[in-house]
């Protein structure tokens, strides 16, 4: 599972699968070691409970005080979101048009930890943002939480154990998605077969090459358009399809290309918060979209 | 001539006190005498007839739950369905969708932007009913200008203007895909046709009707196992050699394979309740 950073690993001494190798050491120590049947029964049973607690309730063992607000201004970085991909739906817009979205749940996200410039790399601060809820008696997992790392200019709005919700993205921006894989996914490249005498079945596909010199008027790029942001399950409704199977884990992040980055206009900044800020509705429509409670649209 | 007719008019009115004299002896408790009674009598209007529109289509009263409602056997989080399933009634409560069936006869107005008058109303036989949740939709084929015509219509498209059901009924199949290869006269459905009355309680009547196929080649092998097609008449069309030979492509272990096994009588229960407290609220 790629979602755990290396350095992680490393610290924690998680025993690599070794195959075909003499011995394995084991330095930790399992939760069921001195447990009788019954025991491990009741702590599956009653830390389950406990979670799902935690997350209907938005409360994080980390939790902090709330960021300060600031003032979005052009160009600045925001924290992106861990979310779970749920599927596919057709949307339709006010004019009839028919569209297909992937429905992306940001289940159980938080800011786990918050690294400054000093302590990441020297020259961005990060955040690690937890997205998804684990079971701590899975032999793989060791931490309760599914991790990815969002890289931000400066660390003074950070702190740890921070709820995020999908309101923090809002209708009518461009978002990246991405997801594990060796290429970058989502506009029809997907590579070669990977037998019948491939080398390099994973390079993917250029965008051109040097002979045209140029990009051809409606390639698809990344980015994916926000439709609608239903902000009492925690929804967002993106144009198209994105990377990743069903029940994926991905990345959203506010879209970094330059083309795009003008759609971002005002949006909650650092993030959202619920307690803070005025009462939201519970669906965020994008202005051309067809609401269903409407009646049917007549044209003229 | 005016006082001649005066007098008559006098005359017969004196004849009538009379009568009316001789009733009176005759019976005391007269209704109409009552009226007489009590001076000239008034314009008293006729009660309104009662018209019953049988025309109009009752709204049903069956327990009827609309197939895209169910969710399909796989991976998906059920969380999204129940989602999706919101969206749906939202959009019921604002336009109505009516019960129907596959071999139903549906009359559909759409807004078409490339039609003249901006809204085209198509009549024609459902043969499929397709799709899960939000993208449900059903075909419906009619057969105009000798020129076969089916048109997919998205059950949930704000495009809808009107869904009427012509005639409710069921075929002995779900899916009616073979009146492609039948013979024309089964797919046809006059434009003009009125809405048959339609009891809202009750079974929903089958129709028995066994279709006359075209010569081969079909679209699809219509005799093989697979498609297990009660509606079409093989021994018109097929000899009981070809029958037999059909029989080849049976795969009579399927119904014990117990991955397959996809009840949904209880999620059906459940989904109805949810849905008819939704659509009460």
């Amino acid at each position: 599972y790629h979602y755990y950073t290396c350095e992680l690993r490393f610290l924690l001494l998680i025993p690599a699968p070794l195959v075909g190798c003499i011995r394995t050491v084991k330095t930790t120590t399992w939760f069921d070691e001195h447990l009788t049947e019954d025991n491990q029964k009741f702590m599956k049973k009653s830390i389950a409970q406990e979670y799902d607690k935690q997350t209907a309730e938005n409360l994080n063992p980390l939790k902090d005080e709330p960021w300060e607000r600031h003032e979005w201004t052009e160009g600045s970085r925001r924290v992106g979101l861990v979310a779970i991909k749920l599927g596919m739906a057709p949307i339709w817009t006010k004019t009839g048009e028919r569209h297909v979205v992937t429905m992306l749940q940001v289940q159980d996200c938080h800011v786990v930890k918050c690294l400054s410039k000093e302590e990441y790399d020297g020259n961005t601060a990060a955040l690690l943002v937890g997205g998804k809820n684990v079971s701590p008696f899975h032999e793989k997992f060791f931490f309760n939480r599914i991790y990815d790392t969002f890289l931000l200019q400066s660390c003074f709005i950070c702190l740890s154990g921070t709820p995020l919700y999908a309101a923090h993205f809002r209708p009518g921006q461009f978002v990246d998605v991405t997801a594990k894989g060796v290429m970058k996914r989502g506009m029809g490249f997907k590579g070669q077969p990977a037998t019948h005498g491939q080398t390099k079945p994973n390079a993917g596909r250029s965008i051109r090459t040097q002979d045209p010199g140029k990009v051809s008027k409606g390639k698809m790029m990344p980015g994916n358009w926000v439709w609608r942001v239903n902000t009492k399950y925690n929804v967002l409704y993106v144009n198209g399809s994105v990377p990743g199977h069903r029940n994926c884990v991905l990345k959203i992040r506010d879209t970094v290309l330059p083309t795009r980055s003008s759609t971002i206009l005002n949006p909650p900044f650092p993030t959202y918060f619920t307690n803070l800020e005025e009462d939201i509705e519970e669906d965020l429509y994008d202005e051309s979209l067809f609401v269903h409670t409407d009646p049917s649209i007549t044209l003229t | 001539m005016a006082v001649c007719a005066k007098s008559v008019e006098k005359c017969v009115f004196s004849m009538r006190l009379s009568r009316t004299l001789k009733l009176q002896n005759e019976r005391f408790l007269s209704t109409s005498l009552c009226r007489l009674a009590a001076g000239p009598p008034k314009f008293v209007p006729p009660s309104k007839p009662v018209i019953i529109d049988k025309t109009q289509t009752v709204a049903s009263l069956r327990k009827f739950l609309s197939p895209e409602f169910i969710p399909p056997r796989q991976r998906t989080d059920p969380f999204k369905f129940f989602l999706e399933r919101k969206d749906m009634v939202r959009r019921r409560k604002a336009f109505d969708i009516p019960e129907f069936y596959a071999g139903s006869i549906l009359a559909v107005t759409m807004a078409d932007p490339n039609a003249n008058v901006k809204t085209n109303r198509f009549v024609g036989i459902c043969i499929q009913r397709g799709g899960k949740g939000l993208g449900a939709t059903f075909v419906l084929r009619n057969i105009i200008n000798n020129q076969g015509v089916e048109i997919c219509y998205e059950l949930y498209s704000p495009r809808l203007q009107k869904i009427e059901v012509l005639r409710l009924q069921k075929r002995l199949d779900d899916n009616l895909m073979y009146l492609r290869d039948a013979l024309p006269e089964y797919s046809t459905v006059d434009p003009e046709m009125k809405p048959e009355p339609c009891c809202p309680t009750g079974e929903v009547p089958v129709n028995q009707l066994k279709v006359k196929m075209r010569p081969k080649p079909w679209s699809k092998r219509w005799e093989r196992p697979k498609f297990n097609i009660q509606g079409i008449r093989f021994d018109l069309c097929l000899t009981p050699e070809a029958m037999e030979h059909a029989q080849k492509w049976a795969e009579p272990w399927r119904e014990y394979d117990m991955l397959k096994e996809y009840d949904t009588s209880e999620l059906e229960k459940k989904i109805f309740t949810e849905v008819q407290e939704e659509m009460n609220k």
